[in-house]
């Protein structure tokens, strides 16, 4: 923690998001408690850790979504005040527009607040080819599948280029082959748009899957117990030895009594 | 996945169909054995008049197409002649129809406005909830010394009524918004509380603004009944004329041909309330 600490304001100028000292309470619990990490520009960062560790608190707070009670969140060096379409956001539970059609959903951020793009269709279709719904264009979200609502939903948050992309808990409630493709879709677009991800997950095989960098978190009150970096050629292979030995040191992380010098 | 969803589908389609038709058939035997019923009750009883039989009541309701009668049109102030139901039903729709549509466009907008903004809706809500249990009828005392028992004053008691049912269809409807759409239109770019009013609000609150407007639109032809009993021109004043001459026939008529209205009116609106929420 100390020796992380250090290498993050040895680099402080070139990370793209830094998280300060962030603490933030609700009525009982302690969310967010003193949570310091940054994360690298074009770096994949997965937050492991328990429910009520705080770890979508700490997305949304970087989204812009909630304010921390202390503590400070830069990005790029000027500090989060409020949402912003560099960050873009793909939510668990889908967060489509119902009334709008699959193109719809993915046009909505670039008519905002006006559109901008020199042809804001052809960059529709290239989203649509993108994330595989060529044929969808018109259905509504309630004709998807779970799989295909969130491509949906990554479609969109990609659409207005953002050069963040904060996902909480994307593939949460997708079935498990279909979670398997959407990784392989994502990493393949990762590598395309280059982009900055912070992904929140609380199973260690996705995170070890797609991550460089695994932060873990521990619950109540949220903080953070070590990050590990996965040095680990793509695509990665579940069963390899050194892949499992990742899923095992973190789980070790995550399931270690807490240490009161670390707060 | 989406393929076994598909063929579950086309093969509960054909039972269905079946089950459809016997469903029409018992509707079917429900309707006959209420009208024989009603014919054997009207042949027992006397005097005729206590219950007229179906067979006068639909004698009369053709004569309300056979004769005319000539109303006069409110602001044009010009005379229309129309066979007699039809005009007396126009007379009906020339205070239901204002009322409606100005009680629900002012319900909603307030619904809309309390629902969205927290404060104004600390303002108002002890307000409503003390006018809102006042049944639209009451109202009609005011109908009368503000506007006289006429077209104005019948328009405004069906207003009152049209009020609050879409006042809490928008109402309602603005604060199920789910904060997940908020959160994810103000991730791409809506920063406007205007804004996000028309773009997630609005649209997500549709649904229950629509079935509120189409509850109001049943609820009203009640009020507007009422309202014609105190003497405000139309179907419901001609119930009671005709009662009053012991027609009770043509009293059955009259409302045969609200029911009517009604049914032309809710069959419509459901018509443009699928093609809009087509995404539902």
């Amino acid at each position: 923690m100390a020796m992380n600490k250090l290498s993050s304001t040895a680099r402080e100028s070139s990370q793209k998001i830094s998280i300060r000292s962030v603490s933030k309470a609700y009525e009982s619990t302690h969310a967010l408690d003193e949570v310091s990490f940054s994360v690298s520009e074009g770096e994949f960062c997965c937050v492991v850790g328990p429910s009520g560790c705080g770890k979508t608190t700490l997305l949304r707070a970087i989204a812009g979504l909630d304010d921390p009670d202390s503590g400070s969140i830069l990005v790029d060096g000027d500090p989060v005040t409020e949402p912003s379409l560099n960050r873009g956001m793909v939510f668990q539970e889908y967060a489509l527009f119902p009334w709008r059609t699959v193109r719809g959903n993915i046009r909505f951020g670039l008519d905002r607040p006006a559109c901008a793009c020199a042809d804001c269709e052809a960059r529709v279709r290239e989203l649509v080819d993108l994330v595989g719904l060529d044929g969808f264009e018109d259905a509504y979200p309630k004709e998807l599948s779970g799989g295909m609502k969130q491509r949906v939903g990554i479609a969109r948050a990609l659409a207005v280029d953002p050069e963040i992309l904060l996902m909480d808990e994307p593939f949460g409630s997708v079935d498990a082959r279909t979670r398997d493709r959407l990784h392989a879709e994502l990493l393949d677009i990762w590598a395309q748009t280059e982009q900055t991800v912070v992904f929140i997950t609380h199973d260690i095989d996705e995170a070890v899957t797609l991550a460089d960098r695994v932060v873990v978190m521990d619950a109540d009150p949220g903080t953070v117990q070590s990050t590990i970096s996965i040095d680990l050629e793509r695509p990665r292979e579940r069963t390899a030895h050194e892949f499992v030995d990742y899923v095992a040191r973190i789980r070790d992380e995550l399931g270690s009594p807490r240490d009161i010098s670390q707060k | 996945m989406s393929l076994q969803t598909d063929s579950k589908s086309s093969a509960t389609t054909m039972p269905r169909f079946e089950g459809d038709a016997k469903r029409y058939l018992r509707g079917l035997g429900g309707l006959t054995a209420f009208l024989i019923v009603w014919w054997i009750g009207a042949m027992m009883t006397q005097p005729s008049y206590l219950v007229p039989g179906p067979v006068a009541s639909v004698r009369a309701f053709v004569d309300l197409f056979a004769t005319s009668t000539a109303i006069v049109v409110p602001v044009l102030g010009s005379e229309m002649v129309l066979p007699t139901g039809l005009a007396h039903l126009a007379e009906t729709l020339f205070h239901y129809v204002p009322g409606l549509l100005l009680g629900a466009g002012c319900g909603i907008s307030l619904g809309l406005a309390m629902g969205w903004n927290g404060a104004l809706d600390d303002w108002f809500r002890p307000l409503v909830r003390v006018l809102r249990p006042i049944p639209p009828l009451a109202w009609v005392v005011f109908a009368i010394v503000w506007f006289g028992i006429h077209h104005t004053g019948a328009a405004f008691i069906v207003f009152v009524g049209a009020f609050w049912i879409n006042f809490y269809g928008a109402y309602g409807g603005v604060e199920g918004v789910s904060s997940d759409l908020t959160d994810a239109a103000s991730t791409l770019g809506v920063e406007r509380d205007l804004s996000m009013l028309k773009l997630v609000a609005l649209p997500s609150a549709a649904p229950q603004v629509l079935t509120g407007f189409r509850t109001s639109i049943g609820r009203c032809w009640m009020i507007v009944v009422g309202a014609e009993l105190f003497g405000a021109p139309g179907v419901g004043y001609e119930i009671i004329n005709a009662s009053n001459n012991l027609a009770m026939a043509t009293s059955v008529a009259y409302m045969f041909l609200i029911s009517l209205a009604f049914l032309c009116m809710d069959v419509g609106f459901r018509l443009v309330e699928r093609s809009v929420l087509a995404w539902r």
